[in-house]
């Protein structure tokens, strides 16, 4: 009995002890995988350390990394908020672009009478830079969210519709052949072919303009604003202050990281099977 | 059986750029129910033109098409069409893509459940049910669409080169296969091919048709005995048909 038990403990051990490693070796190739990458990004910030005092670069024009925590430590209430300012817009501008854009590329890629009127539209308004527009509509809107949500939309919008346009306008020819012969009604064969079709595509232009969200609520808050992290760079700057203002652009980088890390993920529970999903070994 | 299918003067031209392309006919075939014909000829010939016409994707120019007897206006949905690129979607495993063309066609997955596992078996795709398409080989892919291309159980089958893509061997395999289906149930078959020996092998008449604009020059019975397996391949009869047909692609300068 006793024998037993101990067998059974010491089985269960060794169980445990290769699960363990088993872990580890994961990590292990993980890390063996990604360490250039660490190791540069450590690199870098070691050198951004040390050069400003070899260099004898005053703090007033490029603070240590490690200045940069520590200072805008003291004043991490208003950079959390007004993360959460910048976040919001962004995020608003970008749902809505989403929401927006999606149903009208799918509208362009099936009206024939679309595609001739707004579609040419669209791609000569796609060259003008959205940014230049923002100043107007903070004169009209003034310093509040909507003008900044508005600016986000805009930013966000054209390479989505482009993109939608691109992906339901171009289902291969035998597939639609295919479609077509079973008899299939319209949302029928949406439904099962020509929307899953699309979704690499959508996700092309999802993803670009997931990148420039946070470029577009930035500017907007750069011309006219009284909150967020746009703001702040600007104010901070003024005061001579290069670390908090630093502070400020690591918030939105990670705010941009964030929100293409969402789309990033919800691409992969979209389209699992896409090529650009499949694992590589 | 399958249907019967009747051309009569069809001819197809498509406008482009530079004026009207005059691509087939016109030409008059008529194919009994359980034929196997084959269209046999060179690449742009208009081969895959007359499928399409066939099916009701593609409007003749000129002329007209009855399926068994009722002109063909849109798409012909009691049939089954395979076409050079196979239409697996990426996003569905082979069984979800044989169901595919059930689901599109709102008939019930769950009553040819159990004639899906038998097909995919019937094509030695069994253990392969739920993979995606990239997984497999080419040929392999091309066997599943075969099977979502006859799922819904045609009666006719429109085939486009279905084998163009594949390997001297993989077509052999799936060549056995087709007709052993043929010789089963029996259904209509027009076969586009430029294989000559494909054509021989598989078809109870050849359409041999001419290069742009492609006419239909010659219609040639193909009187060899069923199955026709390797014996048959090597018999004079077989290499008779082959010199012949070889002869009549010589004078049109093909080769």
């Amino acid at each position: 009995m006793a024998t037993a038990s101990f067998e059974s403990g010491a089985a269960e051990t060794a169980n445990r002890s290769r699960a363990l490693r088993a872990a580890l070796r994961r990590l292990a190739a993980k890390l063996a995988r990604s360490w250039p990458f660490i190791a540069f990004f450590v690199g870098f910030f070691l050198f951004w350390e040390y050069s400003i005092d070899w260099f004898g670069i005053p703090a007033y024009i490029l603070p240590k990394p490690s200045e940069i925590v520590t200072k805008s430590a003291a004043d991490f209430d208003r950079l959390l908020y007004y993360t959460y300012v910048t976040g919001v817009e962004t995020v608003l501008g970008y749902v809505a672009a989403v929401i927006v854009a999606v149903p009208l590329g799918l509208a362009i890629a099936f009206s024939s009478i679309l595609r001739r009127t707004i579609y040419p539209f669209f791609v000569s308004i796609e060259m003008t830079p959205k940014i230049a527009f923002a100043p107007l509509f903070i004169s009209w809107l003034g310093f509040g969210l909507l003008p900044k949500v508005i600016i986000v939309f805009l930013v966000c919008f054209f390479p989505i519709v482009l993109n939608a346009i691109l992906a339901f306008g171009s289902l291969p020819e035998e597939l639609e052949r295919f479609v077509r012969a079973t008899g299939a009604g319209p949302l029928r064969s949406f439904m099962k072919v020509r929307l899953p079709a699309a979704m690499p595509q959508c996700f092309v232009g999802f993803k670009y303009a997931a990148i420039n969200a946070t470029v577009g609520a930035t500017i907007a808050e750069f011309i006219g604003s009284d909150q967020g992290l746009g703001f702040y760079i600007q104010i901070v700057t003024g005061n001579m202050r290069p670390d908090l203002a630093f502070a400020g652009i690591f918030l939105l980088t990670l705010l941009g990281l964030s929100l293409f890390g969402i789309v990033t993920v919800c691409e992969r529970l979209a389209i699992p099977w896409h090529i650009s999903q499949r694992r590589r070994h | 059986m399958g249907s019967a299918i009747e051309l009569t003067q069809v001819s197809k031209s498509f406008d482009t750029v530079d004026g009207a392309v005059h691509a087939f006919g016109p030409a008059d075939l008529t194919i009994a129910p359980g034929e196997f014909v084959s269209l046999l000829g060179p690449s742009g010939c208009g081969k895959s033109t007359v499928i399409l016409m066939i099916a009701g994707l593609l409007a003749p120019s000129h002329g007209a098409i009855r399926v068994n007897d009722r002109p063909v206006v849109g798409p012909q949905t009691a049939i089954g069409i395979m076409f050079q690129d196979n239409t697996l979607v990426p996003w569905r495993t082979v069984r979800g893509n044989i169901e595919l063309q059930l689901e599109l066609r709102a008939l019930d997955k769950q009553r040819y459940a159990e004639r899906i596992t038998r097909m995919i078996k019937a094509v030695r795709l069994d253990g392969f049910a739920e993979r995606q398409p990239f997984e497999l080989s080419g040929g392999m892919q091309q066997r599943a669409a075969f099977c979502q291309a006859l799922v819904h159980e045609p009666d006719t089958l429109l085939l486009d080169e279905p084998l163009g893509k594949l390997d001297a061997m993989t077509r052999e395999g799936i060549r056995v296969d087709l007709q052993a289906l043929w010789l089963e149930r029996r259904p209509t078959v027009v076969f586009v091919t430029h294989s000559i020996e494909e054509a021989i092998q598989l078809s109870s008449k050849i359409c041999v048709i001419t290069p742009r604009p492609g006419l239909i020059d010659r219609v040639i019975d193909i009187d060899l005995p069923w199955p026709r397996n390797l014996e048959v391949k090597k018999s004079p009869t077989f290499a008779s048909y082959l010199g012949m047909i070889q002869e009549i692609f010589h004078g049109y300068g093909v080769f």
